[in-house]
């Protein structure tokens, strides 16, 4: 199977980490990065039932007389053919339609949040939306490139966190690297957990590839999160709550990505993911 | 299960899963009361503030009103709400088309606001498609709210738009007809019934909240045999001034696009030179309703010339204000510049036939009104309806036939695309329910491929391959390279008939000896309507997809077939 990968291209050395995130997620995987070098400020992204705005900032058409000749030199670097994306439809003559028929997407990271470009600042409501409507799983790069060696799922047991899991387990037979899961016990026993996993089509996978399953107590999540490798890719369920929402609620992935520094691979609650 | 679930499964299961026309018929009275309301509200803002500038409007320094407007209009739409210039109507049209009607819920408020500030300071613009796209708008987001499928959230962006023109125009047979025929493009029994209901209930909001009867109160006239002449006469001048008007609206747009000046202070530019000629001719400011009443009530006091000139003016202010970067419709300008057509022509028939037995110069401005907008928009019927409901009067109905289809077919030989299509044909956007190409469009190769073939190696001697083909039901078998795993070729079963009859072969030949090489491939950045083309001018029924050198599957023409029926079925809904 061909999967792609969408990135954004952002002509600045913090472009150039994000990419190179990209391309090595590809290149681990098995999969094709495909580049959109956008001319506007902003892009549409269509959805089933939902239509998402992207805005980008300033720093992504910045020279863009050498941004195309920049991802050349990138991919010949990773050894992997270029593949640009054009968009063809426009909802106004300024607003190109990107397609959502890709298999992975890479956020452009500070697209909601100019007080923190490089840093790790919030994601913003348009990535959650996008996180709550898209298919497939959004890759939120790390700040600086950084090679990851293994893959953690973060399991809660629920629809979203088996999604995520069955994603780390397609990550893994892709890359060959060592899976660890981590769940933090929320009211349950060990046992009920594993008895999920073992209640599903995943038993034998997860027997065969996951090397360590991590438990913690509730008010162990903190600690949770020190323990993860610092070069591991971490996989996780999300479900792109709006603010509203976000206020009554909180939300875990907010607290997640705005405290670690790996890249996040994080799955919606539409997203398919098959392990075919 | 607690009771009260219970009772609302039970009722809910009852009354909407049922059949869906109860829930459309229920959304589409809540999509038209909100639609009426963003109208009501733009256009009471509008006239208050009118209004106020009203008195300042003599004063030199006033040319710059309009200028900072649109200045306003465009940073407001550019910087803050983050969305491209211009009326909206396509963009609501590119939905129904091409998105399921889908549309964001900034374009709710986006266009009533920036074509407020827009058409308050002096701009020559309507604005009724900015309450259009509010209420399709509104229309979408209560349907991503219910979670509704794409063919009822397409209704319920119908329902928003009848309910903004409705509530404006307070003429809900306009809207409904609007809607229908500019929209959606398609009448059906399904959609129609939600649609009047969401116009009644925009008409009903503008009648609660402004009491007043027709936006336009004509004099009672009497229709004569002559008027059918006039009539001809008339709808041949308002199909010339309406391919005119057409025409500089795009070239104006397009020469402000080629001004190498900043977008807003290209905005700054054409608003200020509205404002210079709305000095020497007020008239042509704003949206013009008060001129239009007193054409209508045959008491405009401007001579011939000055009316003949003031409708290239209008067409010229209309075209500077959007298309250098205001917001707003054309609606408006229409309706003003037809019945500035319909006055001139009256005035210029009673110079050649004193005597002639024909109506009054009001009747004739709203002919002319019909004229223009039936040339503009190219739909006859929204503007027979329209005209005849905003003048309170069907006496002329007649005369408004007649005037409507002539000019617009006049217009639609001249220029075959209308106004709001334009863009859309050019860019193979636009796209009817039904039609061969959007059943193409809407299906994607995702759907349509089929994965499970068996891939077999370059270096594959040809009795293997033999015993593949032999538990196997396919047709057709990529060759795939074994270094790199690209596709290399595709070995049909029917092209390798003399080497599979003879014994001979088995052994001596490998599958890159005798796999084609030259067919020809399509990938997933084509689309079906390619895909189809290129089978057709190849004459092959199977085409493999080769993405990034890699083989993905097979596009056979039955398989087509069979999607492209189940799709027409459920866009024309054929049993």
């Amino acid at each position: 199977m061909n999967y792609k990968l969408l990135h954004i291209f952002r002509n600045t050395p913090f472009g150039r980490e994000t990419f190179l995130q990209s391309l090595y997620f590809c290149k681990t995987i098995n999969a094709h990065p495909v580049v959109y070098i956008p001319k506007t400020d902003k892009f549409l992204m269509y959805f089933s039932n939902d239509v998402v705005q992207v805005n980008l900032d300033n720093s992504f058409l910045a020279s863009p007389d050498t941004a195309h000749e920049h991802v050349i030199a990138l991919f010949d670097e990773a050894g992997i053919p270029p593949r640009f994306y054009e968009p063809k439809d426009f909802t106004a003559s300024t607003l190109p339609d990107i397609s959502s028929q890709f298999d992975y997407m890479c956020s452009p990271r500070s697209i909601s949040d100019l007080s923190s470009k490089i840093g790790l600042g919030h994601l913003g409501p348009k990535v959650r939306r996008m996180i709550k409507q898209a298919t497939f799983p959004i890759l939120i790069a790390s700040p600086v490139f950084k090679a990851w060696k293994s893959i953690s799922v973060f399991f809660g047991g629920s629809s979203n966190a088996m999604n995520a899991l069955v994603l780390g387990l397609k990550i893994a037979i892709a890359s060959g690297f060592p899976l660890k899961i981590y769940t933090v016990l929320e009211n349950n026993s060990e046992d009920v957990y594993r008895d999920m996993v073992r209640g599903s089509e995943l038993e034998g996978l997860v027997d065969q590839y996951v090397n360590q399953w991590c438990f913690y107590e509730s008010s162990g999540f903190d600690r949770m999160l020190y323990e993860v490798p610092h070069d591991s890719l971490i996989v996780l369920g999300a479900y792109g709550h709006g603010v509203i929402k976000e206020i009554l609620l909180g939300s875990k992935m907010e607290n997640i990505q705005s405290t670690v520094t790996n890249n996040l691979l994080v799955t919606g609650p539409n997203c398919r993911i098959s392990l075919k | 299960m607690s009771k009260l679930k219970q009772t609302y499964n039970f009722f809910y299961a009852k009354f909407f899963l049922f059949d869906d026309r109860l829930v459309l018929m229920t959304a589409g009275a809540v999509v038209g009361i909100f639609a009426g309301l963003a109208a009501v509200a733009l256009r009471l803002s509008l006239a208050s503030v009118l209004e106020f500038f009203a008195p300042y409007r003599q004063y030199a320094w006033a040319f710059i009103l309009p200028g900072i407007g649109a200045l306003c209009s465009f940073l407001f739409l550019d910087k803050v709400m983050r969305e491209g210039a211009g009326h909206g109507v396509p963009e609501v049209i590119y939905a129904v088309s091409r998105r399921g009607g889908l549309l964001r819920f900034r374009s709710t408020f986006s266009r009533l606001i920036s074509s407020f500030l827009t058409i308050a300071s002096g701009g020559s613009a309507g604005p009724e498609a900015p309450v259009v796209m509010s209420g399709s708008a509104i229309g979408s987001n209560i349907a991503k709210f219910l979670g509704l499928n794409d063919r009822q959230r397409m209704t319920l962006v119908g329902c928003g738009t009848a309910g903004a023109i409705a509530s404006i125009f307070h003429a809900p047979v306009a809207g409904l007809i609007f809607s229908v025929e500019i929209i959606l493009g398609e009448w059906k029994f399904v959609n129609i019934i939600p649609i009047a209901i969401a116009a009644v209930a925009g008409a009903q909001v503008c009648e609660a909240i402004i009491p007043t009867k027709e936006l336009f109160q004509p004099p009672p006239f009497s229709v004569f045999t002559g008027d059918i002449l006039g009539s001809i006469g008339l709808a041949l001048f308002t199909a010339v001034i309406s391919v005119i008007f057409t025409r500089t609206l795009r070239k104006v747009g397009g020469l402000a696009k080629r001004t190498p000046v900043s977008p807003w202070l290209r905005a700054m530019i054409g608003g200020c030179a509205v404002g210079s000629i709305g000095i020497f001719m007020p008239m042509v400011l704003g949206e013009g309703y008060h001129p239009i009443m007193e054409m209508v009530g045959g008491t405009f006091p401007m001579a011939f010339w000055l009316i003949f000139i003031g409708i290239f003016l209008k067409i010229f202010v209309t075209a500077m204000t959007l298309g250098w970067g205001g917001s707003g419709g054309i609606f408006a300008p229409c309706l003003v510049i037809g019945s500035l057509t319909g006055v001139v022509f009256y005035k210029a028939m009673m110079f050649i036939f004193p005597n002639a037995a024909v109506t009054s110069e009001g009747a004739y401005a709203l002919l002319g009104m019909a004229g223009i907008m039936s040339g503009v928009m190219q739909a006859p019927l929204s503007s027979i309806f329209l005209i005849a409901e905003i003048t309170g009067g069907y006496e002329a109905i007649l005369l408004l036939l007649l005037v409507s289809s002539i000019s617009s077919t006049l217009s639609h030989i001249i220029e075959p695309a209308s106004f709001y299509f334009k863009d859309l044909i050019e860019r193979g956007e636009f796209m009817r329910p039904g039609t061969d190409a959007r059943i193409l469009s809407d299906l994607s190769l995702n759907e349509i491929i089929d994965i499970n073939y068996t891939a077999v190696s370059e270096n594959m001697v040809f009795r293997e391959f033999i015993n593949i083909i032999r538990d196997s039901d396919r047709n057709h078998y990529p060759v795939i390279s074994d270094e790199t795993g690209d596709y290399l070729g595709l070995v049909r079963v029917s092209s390798i008939r003399k080497y599979a009859l003879d014994p001979a072969f088995y052994d001596m030949i490998f599958l890159n000896q005798i796999m084609d090489t030259d067919m020809v491939t399509a990938s997933f950045d084509d689309n079906l309507h390619d895909v189809l083309e290129f089978m057709e001018a190849f004459n092959i029924d199977h085409i493999p997809v080769v993405d990034h050198h890699r083989f993905s599957g097979m596009i056979s023409k039955a398989r087509i077939l069979d999607l492209y029926r189940r799709e027409l079925i459920m866009q024309t809904n054929i049993q």
